[in-house]
Order: structure tokens, then C-alpha cells, then sequence
């Protein structure tokens, strides 16, 4: 050993650190989670494969029964069938979701990049619209603008949560732009005599997407949440309209009618739903953040 | 002249650094580009080389002055956007550092057609992948590297792509902003040679920007030293090299090193004195200028 014939003194010997352990990618891949929010999305896709009953019927020989064999989940104060109404009302909730955070994100998108390549006068103005924006309550803007618009739709209600919800991820879009429009390639192409809708598309979406992948996520979570919470507050989806939010809205009556299945199998459906997207959303944060470093 | 491709005339380029205080990065500098030839800006950094490519280019809006491409004034906003197509893809800029000249998501085969999607041009060679292929090819690189990315790519290869994508717009003029600065010298040789190639058998007009001396001296037809802002020597190569006349151009060919030690230990080395460059550019010989410090009186 060439310890033995060569000493170094006046050194500090170190214990050996052990070699830092990077966590494997596929370690930590939420498969649960996608599996979980999976069956939920089939599920409400397929909703006529396995219903057990018509969501809409009223049946009012048995309102308020207690889950049991033939009615899985319970029914609710109006005889309707709580376990077919799930997966029928998740549909709406779920397309409400998605439609409001597409409308968001591409406000979000256009507006921001906008703000990222504008002169600075415009740049500021236009992002301190966005604070102001910002700085309203979001469920109070979207109670007004869903009064301005009167009755709700579903499409009234993705609209108005999608323009309601795009601000931060605005800011977010911005500052990407501001760090990409300074390469190279970005003036290459302005030379080529590409157009802001070529650099947009071609050289700054591919590049920012990874870094909102997770708030657009967390934007769709957040549309279901909206979405059950006007819908709780009454000024949602008529209670015609099946969607967890609506389902949700019986919560008053049905803790009088001592009836916890009524609230909690809706409520326990919607935070999976949620816990699951958010699930993903921090794993597709986390693959992000790896692939940016390694870049 | 009206028979250069490009004609800079009384560039001036300032940046403003505070409230008070401006940089003219390019003071009052003159040149013409004749079609077909390689001409080399040589000059150390901060001498504003690159601000003048990219007044060129038309990234930055010079101060004062004039640039003159094919006949066209390219600083007026009004001739630039009557001929703006002309303009988009008859001059075409390379960058230094090939890394950040191309998207680190777009395949090469995407990077090289993007001019092309840009303009909608139908490809000559039938499908844009063919017309990237074609490209590829004519830089020396095989078509297997089509789909692979930038990140894949070694420095050489990049910036031939880099170069590929400017080629296939059939550009009359090439502005080179230090293209193979960032390379080993291998790989410098390798591209240097291709520029040879595209000017000695296809024609293409260069302005080659570069500090490296030796490479100009091999490479451009006709020179000029940037120093501070300023113009002090433009020459043909040949006449640059064998007799340069001012000081500073004197210095910096003293400062080529010889490959042989016993030379190169000999080799007296001449120091320039830093100061205010003034003067006017006057003609020593038939195409040879220097900036003379005016006679008082």
C-alpha cells in the first residue's frame, strides 16, 4: 500500500463521505397517483358502462338510503343515485377543468410571451396589469363576471374561471421569455425574419413548457376546486347539472339529514382527484428542474 | 463604389452605459465588401467587431451612418421593409458560440429548414428533409445526423450546422461573427476550410470577423484592423502582413507567435502605447489605408 511508505501529517482525517445517493427517475415515478387518477378519468369517460343507474332519476321511493347493495354509494335528499351520479358528474367536472385551464394557459401564454419580447415601457405596464389582476380575490372576480354573464353553462363557467386564472402563470411565462429572447437563436431567427407567432411556437413554447408544466397542472386542480366551490356557494352549476360541485351543494341538507355519505363519497372522489394531479404536477416539476441541469 | 455587395459608410454605434456617460463602440468606420471575396475584421475584444456584424445584421440600429447591402439601405426602416424578403435571406449571419445559436429542442433537420418554413419556400430538392439533407452533405456531415439534437452534437458539428442552416438560403453574403473562436484547432482548420471551399468553388461573399491573425492571413482576401472603435489599417491581406504601417497593426503581427522555439524566443515582440486614436484613414498605397494622426496646420 502506498499509504504505508508515504504519510502526509498535519492533515484532518475525514471520514469517508458516503457517495451521495441521486434518487433513480424511476424511483420516484407517482405511479399510484397515475393509476389512481386513471381509473377516475375512464371511469368518468365510460360513465355508461358503469353506471348502475340513471344519475338523473329521481327516485323518490328511496331518498336518503345509506349505501348498501343496490344503491353502492347511497342516494342523495332527491333519490338519485350517488355512485352513478359520481362518475357521470366527474365528466363535468373534470371537462370544466381542462377547458378552463386550456383557456388559461393559452391567455397566459400569449400575454406573457407578449410581455417577455415587448419593449420595457409596455413590458411594465402590461405586467402590472396582470399584478392588479392578481390582487382581486379570485372567487370574487369569477362571482362577478358569472353575474355579468347570467346564467351558468358549463362553458359560462370554464370561461370565466379561465380568464381568471392565468396571471401567475403569465408572470411565470414572462420571465422565461425574458432569459430565451437574449440567445442566439432567438436573434437568428428574428434575422431569418421569423415573426413573433414563428419564435413563439418554434423556439420559446418548447423551451418555457417544462417550467409551467406544473402550475398548468395545479390549474386544472384548481378549475375543479373553483368549479365545486361556486357550485357549493350556489351560484355554480344548477343542481340539475350533475358535477361534484353540484353533488357537493347538498352538504347543508344532508348534514340535517344526518346523512354523511352524501357529502363525504363526493368529497373523498374530488380530493383523490386532486391529490393525485398534484401528485404529478410536483413529479413533472421535479423532472423539470433534472432535465434543465443537465442541459 | 457601386460595385460592392456591401458598403459601410460612416458607421457610428453608441451604447448608452448611464445617464451621462456613452460608448461609441463604432466610430465613424468606413469599408466596402466586394462580391466574392472573404473580408476579415480583425481587432481584440470590446474593438466592436461584432457591433458592426450586428449593425449589419440589422440587430442593433446604428447611431450614425450608413449600410448599404446590394444597393439597399438597410438602417432605413422604409427600405428595409420594401425589400424585406431580399434582405431575410440573401444575408445570413453565423455566431460564435454554436450552443446558443441553436435550439437545444429542435432536431437538426428542423434547425436547418427553419429558414426555409420561415419563408415558405418550396425546397428545391422536394421535401424540406431532403433539402436539409442536401445541406448537410455540403458541409461535410453525414445525413445520419438528421434527427439527432444539438446537445448530441460536438462543437464542429454544431457550428457546421450552424452553418448549413445559413447556406440553405442561398445567402450573397455570409457575416461570420467569430465562428470558429469557440472551437480546438483541429476543428478550426476543418471549418476554415470549408469556408475556403464556399468561396473558391460557390462564390460566397464573406465578412469574416476574427481575432486570430493567422487564420486571417490564410483565409481573407482583404483586412481591416479594428482598434478601439476605429479603422487603423485596411489592406489586402498580403500587403497587411508583409508591410503594416501603423503602430498598433505593427504590434499586434509581433504578436504571432512563430512555431519554432528558437525563432519564437527570438522573436522580438513590439508593445503598443494605448491612446486616443484620432486621425483620418489615408491612402499609403493603391488599396492600402492607415489612419494618420492629422498634421497640425
Amino acid at each position: 500500500m502506498a499509504d504505508e511508505k508515504f504519510v502526509l501529517t498535519g492533515i484532518r482525517p475525514a471520514p469517508e463521505a458516503p457517495p451521495p445517493v441521486r434518487p433513480a427517475a424511476r424511483r420516484d415515478r407517482p405511479i399510484l397517483a397515475a393509476v389512481i387518477l386513471a381509473v377516475i378519468v375512464l371511469g368518468c369517460l365510460g360513465c355508461e358502462l358503469v353506471m348502475t343507474k340513471d344519475p338523473t332519476y329521481m327516485d323518490l321511493m328511496n331518498y336518503s338510503r345509506p349505501p348498501d347493495r343496490e344503491f353502492l354509494f347511497g342516494t342523495d335528499t332527491m333519490g338519485r343515485d350517488i355512485f352513478s351520479m359520481i362518475w357521470y358528474g366527474g365528466r363535468i367536472s373534470l371537462l370544466i377543468g381542462f377547458v378552463s385551464t386550456a383557456i388559461s394557459t393559452a391567455i397566459a401564454i400569449l400575454f406573457g410571451s407578449l410581455s417577455g419580447l415587448a419593449p420595457p415601457w409596455l413590458d411594465s405596464l402590461l405586467m402590472r396589469l396582470a399584478e392588479i389582476i392578481l390582487s382581486i380575490p379570485g372567487l370574487l372576480l369569477v362571482v362577478l363576471i358569472q353575474a355579468a354573464l347570467g346564467e351558468a353553462t358549463v362553458w359560462s363557467i370554464s370561461l370565466v374561471i379561465g380568464v381568471t386564472s392565468w396571471t401567475s402563470v403569465a408572470k411565470v411565462v414572462r420571465t422565461e421569455v425574458r432569459q430565451i429572447r437574449e440567445s442566439e437563436y432567438v436573434v437568428a431567427s428574428r434575422c431569418m425574419g421569423g415573426g413573433f407567432f414563428h419564435i413563439l411556437r418554434r423556439h420559446l413554447t418548447p423551451n418555457f413548457l417544462p417550467a409551467i408544466m406544473f402550475m398548468v397542472v395545479m390549474n386544472i386542480r384548481g378549475a375543479i376546486v373553483s368549479e365545486s366551490t361556486l357550485s357549493f356557494l350556489g351560484i355554480g352549476l344548477p343542481l340539475e347539472v350533475i358535477s361534484w360541485g353540484s353533488m357537493l351543494s347538498l352538504a347543508e341538507k344532508a348534514l340535517l339529514g344526518n346523512c354523511w355519505w352524501i357529502i363525504l363519497i363526493p368529497g373523498l372522489f374530488l380530493v383523490a382527484t386532486l391529490v393525485c394531479m398534484t401528485e404529478l404536477g410536483n413529479y413533472l416539476r421535479k423532472s423539470a428542474n433534472r432535465r434543465q441541469s443537465n442541459l | 463604389m457601386s460595385d460592392a455587395l456591401l458598403s459601410i459608410q460612416h458607421l457610428t454605434h453608441c451604447f448608452r452605459l448611464g445617464k451621462k456617460q456613452v460608448l461609441r463602440a463604432v466610430d465613424d468606420v468606413s469599408f466596402d465588401v466586394r462580391p466574392g471575396e472573404i473580408f476579415g475584421l480583425v481587432g481584440e475584444s470590446g474593438s466592436g467587431k461584432s457591433t458592426i456584424a450586428r449593425c449589419v445584421m440589422n440587430i442593433c440600429q446604428p447611431s450614425e451612418g450608413k449600410i448599404f447591402f446590394d444597393g439597399i439601405d438597410v438602417c432605413s426602416p422604409k427600405e428595409r421593409r420594401a425589400h424585406r424578403k431580399l434582405l431575410q435571406t440573401k444575408r445570413q449571419i453565423i455566431f460564435q458560440d454554436s450552443s446558443s445559436s441553436l435550439n437545444q429542442r429542435m432536431t437538426v433537420a428542423d434547425i436547418i429548414a427553419e429558414p426555409m418554413s420561415i419563408h415558405h419556400i418550396t425546397p428545391k430538392r422536394g421535401s424540406c428533409r431532403a433539402e436539409a439533407e442536401f445541406q448537410l452533405h455540403y458541409v461535410g456531415m453525414d445525413p445520419s445526423y438528421l434527427d439527432r439534437y444539438p446537445a448530441e452534437l460536438s462543437g464542429g458539428m454544431r457550428q457546421r450546422v450552424a452553418i448549413a442552416r445559413a447556406l440553405s438560403m442561398e445567402p450573397a453574403l455570409l457575416v461570420a461573427d467569430e465562428p470558429i473562436a469557440s472551437l480546438d484547432v483541429s476543428i478550426q482548420a476543418q471549418i476554415i476550410n470549408l469556408f475556403k471551399h464556399l468561396q473558391e468553388e460557390h462564390g460566397f461573399t464573406f465578412l469574416f470577423i476574427a481575432h486570430d491573425l493567422a487564420v486571417v492571413r490564410y483565409l481573407c482576401d482583404r483586412a481591416a484592423v479594428l482598434y478601439h472603435g476605429k479603422i487603423v489599417e485596411i489592406a489586402p491581406t498580403k500587403e497587411l502582413f508583409s508591410n503594416p504601417l501603423h503602430p498598433y497593426t505593427q504590434a499586434l503581427l509581433s504578436a504571432i507567435p512563430i512555431p519554432d522555439p528558437r525563432r519564437e524566443r527570438a522573436r522580438p515582440l513590439r508593445v503598443y502605447t494605448p491612446g486616443p486614436v484620432t486621425g483620418q484613414l489615408a491612402e499609403a498605397s493603391p488599396g492600402h489605408l492607415v489612419l494618420r494622426e492629422e498634421e497640425p496646420g
